[in-house]
């Protein structure tokens, strides 16, 4: 591989397009691949086998022949609402995983650069922020305001949005309140069921890093649920 | 969430490379049985046998290293090399763990 090419890789990697790299095991040569656009005569050839194996996201060596296939897959975007203390553990910890971390917090003092640095913040209400988010059902929310004004809100949108991960910070009881909140605005039991609340997996701890760390296990762990 | 890229192996080969340094990228092609590293798991290795990352558990590296230092002294561009079950009678390096891997050499330049 040419140093120029990893150049564009890491460029590609960067901008979240999704690509594929495509290596002839016997004479070292590789192509970057976008679909639609159009391969070298010597990949051409293959172009279906490798139309197949980037729609199913896959890496591997095309049956009977040297060309490998590894697809670049975009990082799931997580949307933290509140930039509390267990927030900058979260970001710590995503850091090393697959996740596009964007934080949403109105209150000023919290969302700062200092205590975020290299982070997206939307320093917005949730109803304001999300129109600068696009998202999906591959989308996940973690709220973790624990109040009301600031979390439902962000609630409500994943909800409607069928984020595949929702959880949200808080007790048995302030989750209980939450859910009837969730009812009387007329979401039904499924839904409100799909919210992971008390948020994390039960590792006993109750600092920020533990907390953080038991939110990031549950998310990895309904990721690969997927 | 299967994404190979994730470990910022390439962002690390491309600092080495911006520090003069020549580098090797080993990849993970194919896997037979319970090998510890999905294909697309990623290492670079420089000319003094530094590495950052993996394509096993730590029962192949060794060997990896040395094929590396190998490409760079013999200016190849690429090869490809098989780790199968380790013998446990012998001193050899293979996969303890019962697996089969197929690894991937390239220089890059």
């Amino acid at each position: 591989m040419k140093h120029s090419q990893l150049k564009e890789i890491i460029k590609k990697k960067a901008s979240k397009i999704e690509f594929a790299i495509i290596t002839n095991l016997e004479n070292g040569l590789s192509e970057i691949y976008e679909p639609g656009k159009s391969l070298s005569k010597e990949f051409e050839i293959h172009k279906e086998q490798i139309n197949n194996f980037f729609k199913l996201k896959k890496n591997g060596v095309i049956e009977n022949t040297e060309i490998f296939i590894e697809t670049y897959i975009r990082p799931i975007k997580v949307i933290i609402v509140g930039a509390v203390h267990i927030a900058q553990y979260l970001v710590d910890f995503a850091k090393s995983l697959n996740f596009e971390i964007s934080i949403i917090d109105p209150r000023g003092y919290f969302a700062s650069e200092q205590r975020f640095p290299d982070m997206k913040i939307i320093n917005k209400w949730p109803d304001e922020a999300f129109k600068e988010i696009e998202t999906n059902e591959n989308s996940a929310l973690i709220a973790l305001t624990h109040d009301p004004k600031i979390d439902d809100p962000a609630l409500q949108h994943a909800l409607n949005k069928k984020f595949y991960y929702i959880g949200a910070l808080g007790s048995k009881k302030t989750h209980e309140n939450r859910c009837q909140r969730l009812k009387d605005a007329g979401f039904n039991s499924d839904q409100i069921n799909s919210i992971h609340g008390p948020i994390g997996i039960k590792l006993g701890g109750r600092s920020a890093p533990e907390i953080a760390l038991s939110v990031i296990a549950q998310l990895v762990s309904e990721t690969y649920k997927k | 969430m299967k994404n190979s890229f994730d470990e910022k192996i390439l962002e690390e080969a491309n600092d080495w490379l911006n520090a003069n340094q020549k580098v090797v990228l080993a990849t993970v092609i194919q896997t037979w049985g319970s090998s510890p590293r999905k294909v697309g798991s990623r290492m670079i290795v420089n000319e003094t046998g530094d590495f950052s990352g993996s394509v096993s558990g730590g029962c192949v590296e060794s060997a990896v290293v040395r094929e590396c230092i190998g490409l760079i002294k013999d200016n190849k561009p690429c090869k490809k090399i098989e780790f199968k079950v380790s013998n446990e009678s012998a001193w050899e390096v293979g996969l303890a763990c019962g697996g089969e891997i197929a690894v991937y050499l390239e220089q890059i330049s």
